[in-house]
């Protein structure tokens, strides 16, 4: 924290475990041995090796928790607090060192101008939380309990002292948690509503001033403090994308890890076999950690006793003969699951497979065969649902976690829409390939609507991307072959929003109504099948590419 | 490999369940069950009045023995609820369970067109046709079982993956865990006192 | 990171609008207008027109 200097061998902090002192090589000078060397001198023991470098251990695993925890905001871009000018403004972590009796300070509680010891302190909520202007919406859940903390702390070591609190909101939740805060105030702790929007230093004394608008009273007030403690935020860990390649995780909005489900798989990582523990999930304190740490155990514990896992036969299979070796499949495959080399044929890893089927809707050769959700079985469907009376139907793909969730959700709702849709069910809405779209305008429909999970909640980490990529082809070969792109929709519905699948639903049979019989024979011829003949050109072509 | 294609004849029995008047209250499911049996292969068309319930499942079963069934189609409820259900059933009955199909006539139908008769039983005619055109082109898959390693890595050594470690090692597990710094602690070990407690970090 | 203008359809409404992209942005995108994900990413078009 720079409160103070530590040597170049050093243990990290008394109770460290392993308990041993580490050699900073950036700071030795032992890396050119005339210039010291000492310390290997006077080691009876020998333990001193410059030359140890990091290696690289290789283990097989059954499972993985990540617990990568957080990263603390740095205050610096909120210059308004003026972090990097005024020597008194410190951050809450820095107010953990001063008032540690392990720390530079021996727990001395004083303020870096002077080393004197600040009676009025005041305290800033929500730095680097709840701030949409530099990126940081969400809630750190941990800072007001910490102040509250600090405030008791603080009265507790020097009764003298006056502290302020300045909020937003208090969020004090948890058990026991509102009892800290009510015992807090009864300790003097003033708490004002309202964040300061300037802070300023007298130069001479050190001491801050700062302005605030009391939304309470709804007065300005000028606050004169010793010492200014900004309660920082957390922030997803920066190792966070690095981790999230290496297993093909994703994350929510805020940044942090994404889970399997927000309610019934808080735990589970998307990706078979991956848990999640304490923060990198999400903002929490110790306890939620500990008992997020306690289910990741119990539920890895869980997959190791099985022994065994059973995977759905849903999975991708790669013909040999008929791959173009292209690679197209492997570089789209969210799970990494297609292993594929130059000049080689690709090869599904089926354990990794998850069977959103978007290698089998991206290969234009035909070797890609998604079990139990085949090219065959998805194009009957097609077929057979707009075999009768095609013009009076909206056809719709929709993915078994999200869009079809919705529509059972409507259901369940008992949300009253048109009767004209005939929903088929894809795991993923990637895997409906550009070939089953034009189908549905051949045999006649005169609306399609492709749909899936919302962009966060895509089941398969981030395949819905592809299905973008091919309604946008898709608009585009439409819009050639003079058929009314608007013809095809593209939404994303999740489980939870049977409501806006109802509105959907009204929307696309709005829609079908300005669809004339006109349109949909000239849709019929317009798109059919190329010649097989581009089809070998195409082959050729992609695998000379290659 | 791909699955291969079975030559036998393709035999479909299929299943209207009423769902008490879940279903039977808005659709037809006399008309779509006579319908069903007009589709090519189906051998079979049943209705029942609740086809999840035992004495539903085994009309399944029976008509499975009895008619050498060997696609179903279960007209129904979501597959999200009860293709599990059904999958078992049809597994009972010596059938591979994805030989089982299933068509959405409740959730998808009857409970969100409750006021439109003809509409909604058109379209539940429709969701069976759609079923059966699948069910004709079911194979049966094999699950793969893949072994797990007995080891488990905890990535980071804060206080929930310290905690996560112990838990799993006593568990009777192995762990590695890996820390990026030279002590395992975290945050939290930079920490003085912890809340709501007051007790030390570390 | 480098951003640019690009136009875009909503192809329920017909809305049409622009917006600043970042290069790799990975982002769902929504009618400002009636809220659909039906977004079409219209070629940019050149300076010279």
């Amino acid at each position: 924290m720079g409160l103070s200097s530590r040597k170049a061998i050093h243990i990290p902090f008394p109770q460290a475990v392993p308990c041993s002192y580490i050699l900073n090589m950036d700071d030795c000078l032992g890396n050119n041995p005339i210039a010291c060397g000492k310390c290997a001198e006077v080691c009876e023991k020998k333990a001193i090796n410059y030359d140890d470098r990091d290696e690289v251990i290789t283990r097989d695993v059954g499972a993985v928790i990540v617990a990568i925890g957080l990263d603390v905001y740095d205050p610096t871009e909120m210059d308004e607090y003026g972090y990097s000018r005024f020597n008194n403004v410190i951050t809450s972590m820095e107010f953990e060192r001063l008032i540690c009796a392990g720390g530079p300070t021996a727990g001395h509680f004083v303020r870096p101008s002077d080393s004197e010891r600040p009676k009025r302190i005041g305290f800033i909520q929500c730095v680097g939380s709840r701030n949409p202007k530099i990126g940081r919406p969400y809630c750190s859940n941990i800072c007001c309990m910490n102040t509250i903390k600090d405030t008791l702390l603080h009265e507790d070591h020097y009764p003298d002292v006056e502290n302020v609190v300045f909020y937003q909101d208090i969020r004090a939740f948890g058990k026991s948690f509102e009892d800290m805060f009510q015992r807090s105030k009864q300790a003097g702790t003033r708490y004002i509503r309202g964040l300061p929007g300037d802070i300023e230093e007298d130069p001479e004394t050190g001491n801050l001033t700062a302005t605030v608008e009391n939304t309470t009273s709804g007065k300005i007030e000028r606050h004169e403090l010793d010492m200014l403690v900004l309660s920082v935020g957390v922030i997803p860990p920066m190792d966070l994308l690095k981790i999230s390649g290496m297993l093909t995780l994703s994350k929510t909005a805020d940044g942090f890890f994404m889970e399997s489900h927000p309610k019934l798989k808080p735990v589970d990582a998307p990706t078979r076999g991956v848990y999640f523990a304490g923060f990198c999930e999400s903002p929490k304190d110790i306890k939620e950690s500990v008992c997020q740490a306690g289910a990741a155990a119990s539920k890895s514990s869980a997959l190791l006793n099985a022994k065994q896992i059973q995977i759905e036969a849903i999975t991708s299979r790669i013909d040999e003969q008929a791959c173009a070796k292209c690679g197209l499949c492997a570089g789209i495959c969210p799970y990494g699951a297609i292993s594929w080399k130059k000049g080689e044929a690709a090869v599904v890893i089926e354990a990794a497979c998850a069977g959103c089927g978007s290698c089998g809707a991206t290969c234009r050769f035909g070797a890609i065969t998604m079990r139990h959700f085949t090219d065959n079985q998805l194009m009957a469907q097609v077929q057979g649902v707009l075999a009768e009376k095609p013009e009076d139907k909206v056809f719709v793909f929709a993915c078994n976690w999200c869009s079809y969730a919705g529509g059972d959700m409507a259901g369940i709702s008992r949300i009253q829409y048109p009767a004209s849709n005939r929903v088929v069910r894809t795991m993923c809405s990637a895997r409906v390939s550009e070939e089953m779209v034009l189908e549905a305008f051949r045999c006649g429909a005169p609306v399609v609507l492709v749909s899936g999970c919302h962009y966060a909640d895509c089941h398969y980490i981030n395949a819905n991307r592809q299905t973008v990529a091919r309604v946008q082809r898709l608009w585009n070969t439409l819009e050639k072959a003079g058929v009314r792109p608007e013809r095809l929709q593209l939404e994303w519905i999740s489980a939870a929003e049977g409501q806006k699948f109802a509105k959907v639903m009204s929307q696309m049979e709005e829609l079908r109504k300005t669809v004339t019989m006109d349109e949909m024979a000239h849709a019929r011829e317009a798109l059919k099948p190329k010649p097989k003949k581009t089809a070998k050109k195409e082959a050729a072509a992609a695998g000379a590419a290659t | 490999m791909i699955a291969q294609q079975t030559t036998e004849e393709i035999r479909v029995g299929v299943f209207v369940c009423d769902c008490g008047l879940n279903i039977a209250g808005a659709v037809d499911c006399g008309a779509v069950t006579e319908y069903a049996e007009t589709l090519p292969d189906v051998v079979c068309a049943v209705r029942n009045k609740y086809t999840c319930a035992d004495p539903g499942q085994n009309e399944i079963k029976d008509a499975i023995k009895q008619h050498h069934l060997n696609r179903v189609v279960v007209a129904s409820c979501t597959p999200r609820q009860h293709e599990p259900t059904f999958r078992q059933c049809v597994r009972e009955a010596g059938l591979n369970p994805y030989l089982m199909e299933m068509a959405n006539l409740r959730e998808h139908c009857s409970w969100v067109h409750p006021g439109d008769w003809e509409g909604a039983t058109a379209k539940a005619k429709d969701l069976v046709v759609s079923a059966v055109a699948r069910a004709r082109l079911l194979q049966p898959q094999e699950e793969l079982t893949v072994p797990v390693t007995e080891r488990v890595l905890v990535i980071g050594g804060g206080v929930a993956g310290i905690e996560a470690a112990i838990e799993v090692a006593d568990a009777g597990h192995k762990v590695v865990l890996v820390e990026k710094e030279a002590s395992i602690g975290g945050i939290m070990a930079q920490l003085d006192k912890t809340y709501p407690t007051m007790d030390c970090s570390i | 990171m480098a951003a640019t203008r690009e136009t875009f359809r909503c192809m329920m409404c017909g809305h049409e609008y622009e917006e600043t992209v970042d290069k790799g942005e990975d982002k769902e995108r929504s009618c400002p207008k009636c809220r659909s994900n039906s977004i079409r990413h219209l070629k940019k078009k050149k300076a010279a027109t």
